[in-house]
């Protein structure tokens, strides 16, 4: 490994980057330079001290193998961000926010919390959680949530990320974990398929991963774009599919029709360890490669020579990402991508498997202990009484005492405001204002509100609507665990100490639970939290009750389940899979057809997406210079042919918009994209926000929203004489009107 | 909202309905909701379709479904039948449907039973043994059979008015089966003659070069068979190819081994006599003489769709049986037909000319089954309406509301012709359209462009000029007969309105979403040449050492910052790494950085030495 970054000397704390999910393992060092705070800066603190800053430096882990991405690389510097908030702010009568103590600020939340559950009912003050929160922070919030507000309208945003993905698999395999297996494992596969993941750019060091597969030429990457993953491919590399944006569940059942009537199935392992093969058969019987090719606009040639190279590998994994998951039929998309894996025999075994690149920091952790709305710690379902049990006695309360199931994301935020609804809403690692779909009417939901209670670093564009803003702890500040994407605990741990005036949830969550009277206790202390939720966890799919910070400082590689006694579970399903008989559940899934809209006067296709500088909403990474600077805003990228029809040119101003609303960026005219689609990054926020055109409509399994499949209409903006010089795009504020 | 179900009397005739139905039709409308009584004839693939999206009311008791099909298997994938016939697929893969889970939910599925009759005014059908069954509404699926063409030899039966046969294996044959070693290619028993001749190395004769004889010629010669195609025009597929396309296809048709006689005109067939007697297909006659000889001789010669119980009926047929945009038949509104024997058509306006309507069936399942989903949909709506109001929305009251009520969902969108394409390994023919219109033909609505006025290429190209009356005709073609390539595109004011591509698979893959969603072609044809060229990466190409190119994807370090880091000093990748990260994520770049740095260096030496 080279670190070159490292400052060799000085003692550092190992801990892991704070954003996506691969994890990163990092060791962060005190710089003891003194950087000065600014004051003011979008209405944060007034704490002028100086702090010292930390120098990051890559650290060798099975993952990263040492390296970072310019995200991690430029981590640190929020924690000395000027716009920080250092201290509660509370909304004024002007409509402009104050600062306010600690006490100030929590007597009041907890006196209108009150006060809403006593006139409307404990059901109407809602939560929205993140998947970038700690395991720790994840399982209070839900503890909280039932416990000490009694509410049962809790889900985070994983619904916008993994929920398809976490219900196909637990559907087929019982369980879900997002790799089932070390990441390490793919190094020795020959044949990977990746479907809708770009992961050259949302986590570059994971590539590393892709090395053998690529030198046997066996990199498969389907995606509309020919993104920096799809890249990868060239030169040998292996084979770039790219289908019609929406079309990727037809080309899963073809591919599946291809390697059953060419009878590259593994018998033996479909009647060994599956069930549900015939219908299977049935179903993709309708989806023989021609009129696959006529939906997808993958030609016949390429389907067969990619369906061929999945059956031909010693090592075949498929992996899935939210290119194909964050639609509405994103949960039969997984399913049938695990539908395909498992006929070819490749889930369970050593060499081969399938996989979901789960995003969020925490999406793993996030979606195991009760964030979710029908869910208890453990994977429990809370519909389940036996799970109610064991978690209401670790909690020292009733089972009757626990609400039911609550709603997910999209009905909770659509809930906002309306009669019967959410009336008071706390926010938690979640920027839903950027990040929901259909975000103009997020929007309205969080001005209908009685009263927002949002936790944040910065005034994020969703805290900007808030009634109380708190100021919370960064990841360098604080101890806690994480769930990376392949199923490992790892450790968050404190590098330097909290700015005075800002707190960790946990704390919070004390002091609100207090306030409120809550009949269960509610630990600040990170350690005590996580000896909790292993308790909680115990007998539950995600069982974490052999863990302990202890164990994990051991640096020992801990994979759940890791019940009292064992030594984890590295590779799931190589004996059975989580069903009762053991065996995985084939459902045969069913592609509707649905007639695209003509592609005419500037109507395409929309897919939304993420850039490398930036994660999720953004709210943290265009705060780093560095990364501002190199994606300083929204740019829409459009096919050549596309621009010279629509008279766009590169650079040039531009009009996306649609029934639900406007965006204006600019173009990035780029050969690298369909003519029939154009790509937009999520991560901006105002008239940039992707999300103002995206539809509030959502998968009936998993409750995710459609992502990745909206019609827009394209046009340049022309400047008319008079108007004056359209100067750089400004990020004005946030606008309502709609598209003519 | 307003009620839709309009209240016509009961026993009414809908006034919209052209040819007269008997004053009698409909009879009674039961009075009290019992389960509606949907009786299902034809159990192919659209069939089974209709079946599964019913099974949800058929579960909920609110309707009885009772299935009769001719063929004794259960329904299977017809589309398929080519593969498993020259035995690339076993039969399994055929199964499209799961026939004891409807039987499980209640379905009466009775296979090997053939329909004779439809007593309208009783509102039964007649099975072969003579069993009548009641319904209230009526679909019929009963599909297409193979043509069979005038040749000395073979006995050609006149069906119009014929009464089906009642034993349902004769369904097609009636009196008179075709002689052994002729067979159509069309169900189970013909892939099994083809089979045991495939298996056996006998030599095939396919008569006819359409889709279907040319996939099944390049199938068997891939399964090792010596084929012969036999065929009138000058080129295969002629119906949906020019003769650019149906050149290059027969080219390669050949270069696959199979034997391709144009121009031929089959006359009659000679025969030998098998040892029990039995005349044998020998070889096949053409009028210039020309004889053929082969083990089986497989008839492609189109298909036709089954209407004869429909026509017997007094339901209107044209070249498939009548029905409206909502798949109800012209003539009788609880009489429904899917798939190959419909002929989907607007039902002209009372009064107006009921000359035959254009159009006719596709041929071509997507369609089928989009209907079946389609008029599912329609009976379940409908059906659980009447539970919910507790009255009966016969099909005949609802009938005289020609226009679909709003709240029973969408209207179906009826696709005039579909996108045809080959199924052939290694031999990639798509069309779809119109074709007919040659690069220099003159545009009669723009005759002032002359010959060979292209389109512009710069912008879009506009659908509404000033003045124009239609919408511009363009054409533009790709030949490269030496490498197996041909490409037309056809436009309108832009806008894909057919097309041949043969040879360029991913080029045939395009053009085939833009047709079906009648999209606009970029102005710059080639581009969609350029899709099958060798240079796929239309981004790519550019300079790999260009000072924007990316380096290390990781932390987004371009060419130009790796040597500006170089410049300022630092000279091996552990220096370029701290200076840049360049390197400090996957490390896989760590290779061209290097590669940079030597670049940079010669070109550095030099300026330092000068
Ligand atoms: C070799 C071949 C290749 C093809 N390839 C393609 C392709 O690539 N793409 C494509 O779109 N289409 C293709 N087709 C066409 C496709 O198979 C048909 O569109 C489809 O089969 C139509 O389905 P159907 O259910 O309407 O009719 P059918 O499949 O013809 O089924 C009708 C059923 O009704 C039964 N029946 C008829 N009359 C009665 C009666 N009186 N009583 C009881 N039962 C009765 C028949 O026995 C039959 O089982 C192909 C067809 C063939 C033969
Ligand atoms: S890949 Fe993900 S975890 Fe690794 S440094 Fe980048 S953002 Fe952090």
């Amino acid at each position: 490994m080279t670190a070159p970054l490292a400052s060799a000397a000085r003692p550092g704390v190992d801990t892991h980057c704070p954003y996506c999910a691969l994890q990163c393992a990092m060791t962060l060092t005190p710089t003891y330079a003194e950087i000065g705070m600014q004051s003011g800066g979008a209405g944060a603190g007034t704490d002028t001290a100086a702090r010292p800053g930390l120098t990051v430096a890559g650290r060798a882990f099975p993952t990263n193998r040492g390296g970072l991405c310019k995200k991690g690389w430029t981590s640190a510097e929020l924690l000395t961000s000027p716009e920080r908030i250092l201290t509660p702010m509370l909304r004024q009568p002007d409509g402009g926010f104050a600062p306010a103590s600690w006490a100030e600020a929590l007597d009041l939340v907890a006196e209108r919390l009150a006060g809403s559950r006593a006139r409307h009912g404990a059901d109407s003050v809602g939560v929205f959680g993140g998947g970038g929160l700690t395991n720790e922070k994840a399982y209070q919030l839900g503890k909280f949530t039932r416990v000490a507000l009694g509410s049962s309208r809790i889900d985070y945003n994983g619904r916008f990320c993994m929920s398809s993905a976490a219900a196909a698999g637990n559907r087929a395999f019982g369980v879900d974990r997002g790799l089932p297996f070390p990441v390490e494992d793919l190094d020795a596969a020959d044949t990977i398929l990746i479907l809708g993941s770009n992961v050259a750019q949302t986590m570059p060091p994971f590539i590393g991963h892709l090395e053998g597969a690529r030198s046997a030429g066996g990199l498969i990457v389907v995606d509309p774009r020919r993104s920096a993953t799809a890249r990868l491919t060239e030169d040998g590399g292996g084979m770039h599919v790219q289908p019609t944006p929406g079309s990727d569940l037809v080309l899963l059942l073809g591919l599946t029709n291809i390697v059953i009537t060419e009878r590259l199935i593994d018998t033996d392992y479909l009647e060994r360890r599956t069930v549900g093969f015939e219908a299977l058969r049935r179903s993709v019987s309708r989806w023989w490669p021609e009129r696959v090719q006529q939906l997808t606009g993958v030609p016949v040639p390429q389907l067969r020579e990619l369906a061929r190279r999945l059956a031909a590998g010693s090592g075949t994994y498929i992996l899935t990402g939210r290119g194909v998951e964050q639609h509405v039929d994103g949960t039969d998309t997984a399913t049938a991508a695990i539908n395909l894996a498992l006929v070819l025999g490749l889930v369970g075994t050593r060499h081969s498997g399938y996989g979901t690149l789960t995003g969020q920091g925490n999406g793993q952790g996030g979606r195991e202990h009760g964030q979710k709305c029908d869910q208890l710690p453990g994977y429990r379902k809370i519909t389940d009484p036996a799970a109610r049990a064991h978690v209401a006695g670790v909690w020292g309360v009733t089972p009757e005492s626990l609400p039911g199931a609550g709603v997910p994301a999209i009905e909770l935020l659509d809930s906002l405001g309306v009669s019967g609804g959410v009336r008071c809403l706390l926010v938690h690692g979640s920027n839903v204002v950027v990040s929901a779909p259909d975000s103009n009417r997020v929007r309205a939901g969080l001005e209908a509100l009685d009263f927002l209670v949002v936790c944040d670093f910065f005034f994020s564009e969703t805290a900007r609507f808030a009634d109380v803003v708190l100021p919370v702890t960064q990841w360098a500040e604080e101890d806690g665990t994480m769930t990376s994407l392949e199923g490992r605990v790892i450790r968050r741990r404190t590098a330097i100490g909290a700015p005075d005036g800002v707190r960790s949830e946990l704390w919070i969550f004390q002091e609100l639970a207090r306030r409120l009277g809550s009949a269960g206790t509610f630990s600040a202390d990170p350690a005590e939290v996580f000896d909790e939720l292993c308790l909680a966890s115990a007998g539950g799919l995600a069982d974490y009750s052999g863990l302990s910070y202890g164990l994990l400082d051991t640096g020992e590689a801990a994979y759940w389940p890791y019940p009292v006694g064992s030594t984890g579970t590295p590779r799931l399903f190589l004996d059975r899979f989580a069903h009762a008989d053991g065996r995985a559940r084939i459902v045969a899934v069913h592609a509707r057809v649905t007639d695209a809209p003509a592609q005419r006067d500037g109507t395409v296709t929309l897919i939304t997406g993420r850039l490398l500088e930036h994660y999720q909403s953004g709210a943290q990474t265009r705060r780093v210079p560095e990364l501002h600077q190199a994606q300083p805003q929204a740019r829409l990228q459009v096919h050549p042919a596309t621009a010279a029809r629509l008279g766009l040119v590169d650079g040039g101003e531009v009009e996306v918009g649609n029934m639900q609303g406007t965006v204006t960026c600019v173009a990035e005219v780029t050969g690298g994209i369909r003519p029939d689609t154009v790509f937009l990054p999520f991560h901006f926020p105002g008239a940039q926000r992707a999300n103002l055109l995206t539809l509030g409509a959502t998968d009936p399994v998993s409750g995710m929203p459609e992502f990745k499949r909206t019609t827009v209409r394209v046009r340049a903006l022309v400047r008319t004489p008079g108007s004056g010089p359209a100067g750089p795009v400004s990020v004005p504020s946030i606008r309502t009107d709609a598209h003519a | 909202m307003p009620e839709p179900i309009p209240a016509a009397p009961v026993g009414s005739v809908p006034a919209a309905v052209p040819a007269a139905v008997p004053a009698a039709v409909p009879a009674a409308v039961p009075a009290s909701p019992a389960p509606s009584r949907i009786v299902l004839v034809g159990y192919g693939p659209v069939g089974a379709r209709l079946v599964e999206e019913l099974l949800p009311v058929v579960r909920a008791g609110l309707a009885t479904l009772t299935v009769v099909g001719a063929e004794s298997a259960d329904a299977y994938n017809r589309v398929l039948i080519a593969d498993y016939a020259v035995g690339r697929s076993d039969r399994d893969t055929l199964e499209v449907t799961d026939t004891d889970a409807a039987r499980a939910a209640g379905v009466d599925i009775r296979t090997g039973e053939i329909v004779t009759r439809i007593n309208r005014v009783r509102r039964t059908v007649t099975l072969g043994d003579g069993t009548d069954l009641g319904y209230d509404r009526l679909v019929l699926a009963t599909g297409a059979r193979a043509n069979v063409p005038t040749l000395d030899g073979v006995t050609r039966l006149r069906r119009t008015l014929m009464r089906p046969p009642t034993d349902a294996g004769a369904l097609d044959t009636a009196d008179a089966p075709l002689p052994r070693g002729v067979t159509a290619l069309r169900d189970l028993d013909d892939a099994a003659t083809v089979l045991e001749t495939v298996r056996s190395g006998g030599r095939i004769v396919v008569l006819g070069a359409g889709v279907l004889g040319m996939e099944f010629a390049l199938a068997a010669a891939q399964a090792g068979s010596d084929v012969c195609v036999v065929y009138h025009a000058d080129i295969p597929l002629n119906r949906n190819l020019d003769r650019g396309g149906g050149t290059v296809l027969a080219r390669s048709a050949r270069r696959a081994g199979v034997t391709m006689v144009s121009h031929a005109r089959a006359e009659s067939i000679l025969f030998t006599v098998d040892a029990d007697g039995h005349d044998r297909f020998d070889a096949l006659i053409c009028a210039d003489g020309k004889q053929i000889p082969g083990d089986l001789l497989v008839l492609s010669c189109g298909i036709g769709a089954r209407t004869e119980l429909a026509g017997l009926a007094g339901l209107s047929v044209s070249t498939g049986i009548l029905v409206d945009e909502s798949l109800r038949s012209w003539t009788d509104p609880a009489v429904f037909a899917i798939g190959d024997c419909a002929h989907v058509a607007p039902r002209p306006a009372p009064g107006a000319s009921t000359a035959t309507p254009a159009g006719g069936p596709t041929g071509l399942i997507g369609p089928g089954w989009r209907q079946a989903d389609w008029l599912a949909a329609r009976f379940a709506a409908e059906i659980e309406h009447d539970a919910r109001a507790g009255a009966v929305t016969s099909p005949a009251t609802a009938a005289a509301d020609v226009a679909a009520p709003a709240d029973f969902g969408p209207a179906l969108a009826v696709q005039a012709h579909g996108v045809v394409m080959l199924k052939a390994e290694g031999i990639d023919v798509v069309a779809a359209g119109d074709t007919s219109a040659d690069p220099w033909d003159i545009d009669p609505a723009h005759p002032d462009d002359g010959h060979g006025a292209a389109e512009p290429v710069h912008g879009r190209d506009c659908a509404a000029a000033p003045g124009a009356t239609a919408p511009r005709l363009g054409v533009s073609q790709w030949s490269d007969p030496e490498h197996g390539r041909y490409v037309k595109m056809v436009t309108r004011g832009g806008i894909l309105t057919g097309f041949i591509c043969v040879g360029m698979p991913r080029t045939g893959a395009e053009l085939a979403l833009l047709f079906e969603r009648g999209s606009e072609l970029p102005a710059d044809r080639s581009l969609l040449l350029r899709y099958d060229g060798p240079d796929v990466d239309p981004a790519g190409g550019g300079d790999a050492f260009a000072p924007d190119a990316t380096v290390c994807w990781c932390n987004g370090v371009t060419v130009g910052a790796i040597t500006a880091s170089a410049a300022a000093g630092n000279t091996d990748v552990a220096c370029i790494g701290s200076a840049t990260r360049a390197g400090t994520g996957c490390g896989g770049c760590r290779g061209r950085i290097g590669e940079v740095l030597e670049r940079f260096a010669l070109t550095n030496s030099t300026e330092i030495v000068g």
